[in-house]
């Protein structure tokens, strides 16, 4: 069972209040931490959804090999610090870190993939 | 860090005068810096002292001295130096005294203080020419302190901090593969230094002021502080005016070769590179001082998040290939 709100909710509705009716209250640092913390919510919310599936299938394609995420970003670290692969991993990387950079900043990656 | 009271009599005793702390000017990631006025008499100096926390990697404030007035011979605009002191006593952390200078630090101020386009241009030429003045000083004049870095030993250094790091990350790793398998031509080394970008420079009504906080500076390729000028992350949302968020490409290489520099593309494209994967090593590393416990500061957990726009900029920039 899920509870509502539900935490992608809850998260967005924490950012909203705290931009919305703390921040005004704020100033100098106080502000601007409270402005971080309200970014990092929505950061989260965005993180709740967000899907990896086809970054572990493409290294999973590239690697020859079957495994969770972090054990394959692991192989592919070692592979590529032996001087292997780099052309392949490239694409494969780019279109991951894009996913990723959107997950932190929307809109980072507009007109550039 | 000392009191406020034993800091001012520290620093009276360095300068040979009285010392009265009257504000921070701000407490960065590496220090601390207080304006202070230095009363002599009737004479009051207005100035400014950075206080250092020991950090790991920073240059000494007596190199730091040095630099600055290496950089005013050469025609960089710098603050005067008053006073340094690699360790203060009493306090236990370097000191360094400069003039005040007056103008616009904040990098959103400086930016909204830029009438128009050219006005930015116009400011980029000026780091331009700054910078071709910088890269004046060569190798042997350059502080002995300071490492010296040819592009290999700069990987180097980036892979043993990425090693360092308590997670992997094949993103920069392929970066640095990149680096090694993509050399580009060699030039004389000068003193660079690697830190000189929107946010660590004072802009007044007529432009470029003064160049600020040196303690990253290296003696290596100068065309890496060309680079680090330009990068996404110190354009501020501004990506059509690569320099700063203010200028344009175009300004700042004119004002670079009008001066006397030598502006290498391969290089500027090899350094913009490096860097995204310097400054994400960085934030993961300010991330892991937040997970590994050293600080509970929200700004370093933040930090790790975002090391995913620095990743995308070094592989779209590595996928793009360099300019002309």
């Amino acid at each position: 069972m899920i509870d509502q709100p539900d935490a992608r909710t809850l998260l967005e509705a924490m950012a909203a209040t705290l931009t919305d009716t703390v921040m005004p209250e704020l100033s100098g640092g106080a502000q601007h931490q409270a402005r971080i913390v309200a970014n990092l919510c929505r950061v989260v919310a965005r993180d709740l959804a967000d899907d990896p599936t086809e970054t572990t299938a493409a290294l999973a394609g590239l690697l020859g090999a079957d495994g969770s995420l972090d054990d394959l970003a692991a192989e592919l670290d070692q592979r590529l610090a032996g001087g292997e692969l780099l052309g392949d991993a490239i694409p494969i990387l780019l279109a991951d870190a894009a996913r990723r950079a959107e997950v932190a900043k929307p809109g980072y990656t507009d007109g550039l993939v | 860090m000392a009191s406020s009271d034993q800091l001012a009599a520290s620093l009276g005793e360095l300068v040979g005068a009285e010392v009265h702390i009257t504000g921070m000017a701000s407490v960065g990631a590496q220090r601390g810096t207080f304006f202070i006025d230095i009363v002599d008499g009737a004479d009051v100096t207005q100035a400014v002292a950075q206080v250092s926390a020991s950090v790991l990697g920073s240059v000494p404030a007596s190199a730091e001295a040095e630099m600055l007035r290496l950089a005013a011979d050469a025609g960089v605009p710098v603050p005067d130096v008053f006073a340094v002191c690699d360790d203060l006593p009493g306090v236990g952390a370097p000191a360094l005294v400069v003039s005040r200078i007056e103008g616009r630090t904040v990098p959103r101020h400086i930016l909204r203080g830029l009438a128009d386009d050219a006005a930015g241009d116009s400011l980029a030429r000026q780091c331009g020419e700054a910078f071709a003045r910088l890269h004046t000083i060569g190798e042997p004049q350059a502080p002995a302190s300071l490492p010296r870095l040819s592009h290999a030993a700069y990987v180097d250094d980036l892979e043993a901090k990425l090693d360092a790091l308590d997670h992997v990350r094949p993103a920069v790793r392929a970066g640095l593969a990149w680096l090694r398998a993509n050399p580009v031509s060699d030039a004389p080394i000068t003193l660079v230094h690697a830190d000189f970008r929107n946010g660590n420079m004072i802009v007044d009504d007529d432009g470029l002021a003064a160049v600020l906080d040196w303690e990253l500076a290296q003696v290596t390729d100068p065309m890496q502080d060309l680079a680090w000028m330009c990068l996404r992350t110190w354009r501020f949302g501004n990506d059509d005016r690569p320099c700063g968020g203010f200028g344009s490409l175009d300004a700042l290489r004119d004002g670079y070769e009008v001066a006397g520099g030598t502006w290498r593309s391969d290089a500027f494209h090899w350094w913009t590179v490096a860097r995204c994967a310097w400054w994400a090593i960085g934030l993961a590393g300010q991330a892991a001082a937040f997970t590994g416990g050293l600080t509970d500061a929200i700004m370093l957990a933040a930090s790790g998040r975002r090391v995913p726009e620095l990743e995308f900029d070094m592989l779209q920039q590595i996928t793009a290939g360099p300019g002309d």
